[in-house]
């Protein structure tokens, strides 16, 4: 009786306890090493956030413009604080690394190494995505301004068509680094894209004829000066 | 290849030419239908007005498929009697080559420049290769303040259409004048005159490689010999025909090229302009008379809608810079009927100095920035037809001497937003 008592509760809690004597050490490091990636992690914040200060980074920011990207992004912080919060999070999010790594848990591990293969795929989509946001905004306004210049009454359409093309272009790419439906996305917006440029040139072709005949035959006469053209 | 004069056929014309005291630049690019008529009215001019002196004509073309440095070589006066009574006429010195540098008037008028310095001359004057209305007398005009005038640049005076030149009128006057108070009333008008000295300084000067080579030369050299303190005057010209403009030249392009050259110079020359206050006449030579001028056709309605569209569709992009007045004013105008329609001075130069700032501090890409600035202008423009249609030339140059004491008035909201 009392060997399957052993047997049965006492041997695996000797077990059990003995593994995590074993482990305990493991844990009170990583739980050290997250306390310390959220003090230096707090620190670093602060020390970034104020020497870009220093510097003027906001001030440079402001004048090229970048503030305003970012209010139209939605973020409401300056750069100096906003660069330092994510330098911030990064060294704190490299000592939860450590502090997991730390514990010698193979599933952790595992996982850890698979995460570790993926963040490449992850901070180039980000970048993408970062590139795309700030083109798309380029060349949406670009294409705004021109086709008011041109004096086209679908400027602001036209404008919001060349922004959220580029958009889509970076986020397809985004998602196709990422690994996510690659070849569904491709299709989709092959189609998608495909579609509209059918459609515009079915609706150009069909409602211009006149347009483009009058266009072409000013052209190719030399027909009488634009009005405003000598301005 | 860094100079002109480092060709062999050139460095030997030189040779051979030595020395000249005058020199007619005449920049080209495919013009061989209208510059056969601009040297010989350079030639004339040469051997009516300057018989005693050497005088050498270049042609610094860029690179014309269709004969124009043929053109010129063979372009002379068959019969001098008709146009001279007792002069000496002398055989007229050509150059004529391809530029080397940017494609641009600016390069070309660089290897004018260069070839100018090389041989020493006294006297310059740059003419426009497209030129209908060029006389001989146009010679004397932008050389003789030069030479005996003591005189470093010569500026032209063109009377022109009340509708023509808006640019000018509306923009590069007011602005050019106010910031360095010299009232040069056509800073860009493409044909002028310059020392021999002057020729010297623009070349020394590192802007062969930027935009100035390429277009804004013309705003380029007025201002670097305004700024620089060399001495300034005007010739009345009488009036500027020249062949109608290539239709497909965008007016957005057009303004972004000037205002842009205007708003560059600004940076450059900050410490000088900022001391300025007024503007002060220059000397004008010349007889002014009252000229024909060809009439020029404007479509207010179309202007309207245009600026109604801009108005509509990029006020978005105006907030980041101009003053919350200012848009208030612009989104009213843009539902004002066309009787009423008007966009007074005051708020024009403000418009103008607000641009020149956000181009300063980089608030937006420079090219959106000065594009968006086209149905502003053309709004301006409408304002201005609207408000001169029943106007004579004296009364519409009132009204332009106006909108520049506002220029000048307004100078301190510029230099205080400048700095902050």
């Amino acid at each position: 009786m009392r060997n399957i008592f052993e047997r049965l509760i006492s041997e695996p809690i000797e077990g059990f306890l003995n593994r995590f004597i074993l482990f305990l050490p493991n844990l009170i490091s990583a739980i050290l090493l997250l306390i310390i990636g959220l003090f230096l992690g707090w620190l670093t914040k602060k020390i970034i956030s104020k020497m870009l200060r220093i510097l003027k980074v906001d001030e440079f920011s402001e004048r090229h413009g970048i503030n305003n990207i970012l209010t139209k992004g939605g973020i409401k912080d300056k750069p100096s604080s906003l660069a330092g919060r994510i330098t911030g999070w990064l060294v704190f999010f490299i000592f939860l690394i450590i502090s997991l790594s730390s514990l010698n848990v193979p599933a952790i591990e595992r996982l850890l190494e698979r995460f570790f293969l993926y963040l490449p795929n992850l901070f180039v989509a980000v970048i993408i995505i970062l590139i795309g946001y700030l083109l798309s905004n380029f060349f949406g306004r670009a294409a705004l301004i021109a086709s008011v210049n041109a004096g086209l009454k679908a400027s602001g359409l036209i404008g919001r068509f060349v922004k959220l093309t580029i958009f889509l272009l970076a986020a397809t790419m985004a998602l196709e680094q990422l690994g996510i439906g690659r070849e569904t996305i491709i299709i989709a917006f092959a189609i998608v894209f495909g579609g509209i440029v059918l459609a515009l040139s079915i609706a150009f072709g069909l409602g211009g004829r006149d347009i483009a005949k009058d266009y072409l035959e000013k052209k190719l006469k030399g027909e009488e000066k634009d009005e405003i053209e000598h301005l | 290849m860094n100079s002109i004069i480092e060709r062999k056929e050139i460095r030997e014309k030189l040779e051979e030419i030595k020395e000249a005291d005058i020199l007619v630049g005449i920049p080209s690019y495919n013009n061989a239908r209208t510059i056969g008529h601009v040297v010989r009215a350079v030639q004339a001019g040469f051997a009516k007005y300057f018989p005693d002196r050497k005088c050498v004509l270049v042609n610094s073309d860029g690179g014309s498929t269709d004969g124009t440095m043929d053109v010129v070589q063979k372009a002379t006066i068959d019969d001098f009697q008709s146009i001279l009574l007792h002069h000496r006429v002398r055989p007229t010195l050509k150059i004529t080559t391809p530029y080397h540098g940017i494609p641009g008037k600016g390069s070309a008028f660089r290897t004018i420049f260069e070839i100018a310095s090389a041989l020493n001359v006294k006297a310059c004057a740059v003419v426009d290769s497209d030129l209908r209305s060029i006389t001989p007398e146009w010679i004397e005009l932008l050389i003789k303040p030069v030479i005996e005038g003591g005189f470093d640049y010569v500026a032209p005076l063109y009377h022109r259409h009340k509708f023509d030149g808006t640019i000018t009128n509306s923009i590069i006057y007011p602005l050019t004048r106010a910031l360095y108070g010299k009232r040069i009333r056509q800073p860009i008008g493409g044909d002028f005159g310059f020392s021999g000295k002057l020729a010297k300084f623009y070349l020394e000067k590192d802007v062969w490689e930027t935009d100035v080579a390429r277009y804004g030369i013309d705003i380029w050299m007025t201002t670097t010999a305004i700024a620089n303190n060399f001495k300034v005057c005007q010739s009345f010209l009488g009036a500027k025909i020249h062949d109608p403009k290539d239709p497909g030249t965008d007016l957005s392009a057009m303004l972004y090229q000037v205002v842009g050259s205007a708003f560059d110079l600004m940076e450059t020359y900050s410490d000088v302009w900022k001391k300025v206050k007024g503007s002060e006449p220059v000397n004008t030579y010349g007889f002014q008379y009252a000229v024909g001028v060809e009439p020029v056709n404007v479509n207010v309605d179309r202007m309207l809608d245009r600026f109604r569209l801009g108005v509509k569709e990029l006020l978005g992009i105006w907030k980041e810079f101009l003053d919350r007045e200012i848009i208030g004013f612009l989104r009213k105008a843009g539902e004002f009927p066309k009787e009423e329609f008007h966009i007074p001075d005051d708020v024009w130069a403000e418009i103008i100095y607000s641009f020149a700032i956000a181009a300063h501090k980089k608030l937006i890409n420079k090219e959106h920035l000065l594009k968006s600035l086209t149905p502003l202008y053309i709004g301006r423009t409408a304002s201005f037809v609207l408000e001169t249609w029943e106007s004579d030339a004296e009364e519409v140059e009132e009204k332009i001497e106006n909108l520049c004491i506002i220029f000048e008035n307004k100078k301190d909201f510029l230099i205080n937003k400048w700095e902050v």
